[in-house]
């Protein structure tokens, strides 16, 4: 039955008949820049909220390869209505403890994903180092099956990813939901998910030994994005994205708060 | 025996007569296509995914056993056309550019019929495509 619908549901799915910001060439690079002025809260407490304001984006899709920002992934399976892909996809979380992270530089998918380098406030820091014996939190890579549907307008997707790195063995699924409101030449879109961590990934990130050893997490959002093609290389971006963090992590005594807003409006450069 | 010597007259006869209708066919001038060729250069144009038209000079050269009253002409270019009179070949280039198959046609000299005729065919190499990876929770998705 459910295949049945989500057939008859990508009938209203437009086919990829020509170059768009839906549908890529194949075997070429992509580059754009976004410019432009944002911010997100940081959840960890002491350091300071993350400013938006320059993001460099870079893809390649290859017939079955693909590579978005830090991620990458093999199609094996894809139609109008259903995609399946193993994707590797770094762990989103770090970027909270280390300005120097990647991700602090790329924007890309998962509930975080920053482009400028927090700015910690040393003083509190060691406040908090001389309170809890502060430990690495290193690169981590999750890898897993992704599946993206169509149905009318609506665009689901469900990642199962475990980390591969060797650092917390830990589990994490996100899906969510997302249908555009206004598709005409401007898009306006509205997203829904949440994003499960297994008490692996919360402890190695959020945990202090033998003081705070949480369980799993679920974290829902919500986001709104527009967006205005001005010419065939600029468009302007706005969005507003919420994720709501639950007790898992909020109850951290190194977390501040229960949610992440980020907000940013800005131009992009379509470079290649 | 004069059976066999009125058959033998009779092939003889015959055998004159056709030698004579045959020989009266190949005297006689010829105007069809049949016997005309033309090559034109270059055969065929590529083009890469990005581009879309061929730009390049085409080259048309028709050879004839006999002398031929003619003239060349190209489908859909009123503009080009180039006569010869009791010539038996010619060479025609022009630089051109299209989006689509060229068809250069040989023509009688009040251009009625159609002697003979080529094309240059464009073929466009495919662009493949793919939807792009959609992220409900990424921020530019």
């Amino acid at each position: 039955m459910a295949t049945v619908l989500l057939s008859q549901g990508a009938a209203a799915q437009s086919a990829c008949t020509a170059p768009s910001a839906d549908c890529m060439v194949v075997g070429e690079w992509n580059i754009s820049l976004s410019l432009g002025l944002g911010q997100r809260t940081n959840p960890v407490d002491g350091n300071s909220d993350i400013p938006l304001v320059v993001i460099p984006q870079i893809s390649y899709y290859g017939k079955r390869f693909f590579l978005e920002n830090l991620e990458l992934g093999f199609t094996l399976h894809e139609s109008d209505a259903n995609t399946l892909s193993l994707i590797a996809a770094p762990g989103y979380d770090r970027i909270f403890f280390y300005r120097n992270d990647l991700q602090n530089y790329f924007v890309s998918g998962g509930a975080f994903g920053l482009v400028s380098a927090p700015q910690y406030n040393a003083d509190n820091r060691e406040l908090r180092e001389s309170e809890y014996p502060m430990r690495a939190r290193r690169t981590t890579y999750l890898v897993g099956p992704e599946w993206t549907f169509n149905y009318g307008r609506l665009v689901g997707q469900v990642d199962a990813l475990y980390e591969v790195t060797g650092r917390h063995q830990g589990y994490e699924v996100r899906a969510a939901l997302a249908t555009a409101l206004i598709q005409a030449e401007d898009s306006l879109t509205v997203s829904a998910g949440l994003t499960w961590k297994s008490a692996e990934v919360v402890r190695y990130y959020y945990g202090i030994d033998r003081l705070y050893e949480p369980g799993s997490a679920l974290n829902p959002f919500v986001k709104l994005a527009y967006s205005k093609p001005l010419s065939p290389r600029w468009a302007f971006n706005a969005f507003a994205h919420y994720e709501y963090l639950s007790d898992a992590i909020a109850d951290s005594p190194i977390v501040s708060g229960h949610g992440v807003t980020t907000v940013f409006a800005g131009v992009v450069f379509k470079v290649l | 025996m004069f059976s066999k010597f009125f058959d033998c007259i009779r092939s003889l006869c015959l055998a004159a007569a056709l030698c004579a209708l045959t020989g009266a066919a190949a005297a006689a001038p010829v105007t069809n296509g049949d016997s005309i060729q033309l090559e034109l250069r270059p055969r065929v144009c590529t083009l890469s995914a990005r581009d879309d038209h061929c730009d390049t000079v085409v080259e048309a050269q028709w050879r004839s056993p006999q002398d031929e009253s003619l003239c060349l002409v190209i489908v859909g270019r009123p503009e080009i056309k180039r006569c010869w009179e009791n010539f038996s070949e010619g060479l025609y280039s022009v630089k051109l550019v299209f989006s689509e198959d060229l068809v250069v046609e040989l023509r009688d000299p009040q251009l009625h019929n159609v002697l003979v005729s080529e094309a240059i065919q464009v073929i466009k190499e495919a662009l493949q495509l793919r939807r792009k990876r959609r992220q409900p929770w990424s921020i530019f998705n």
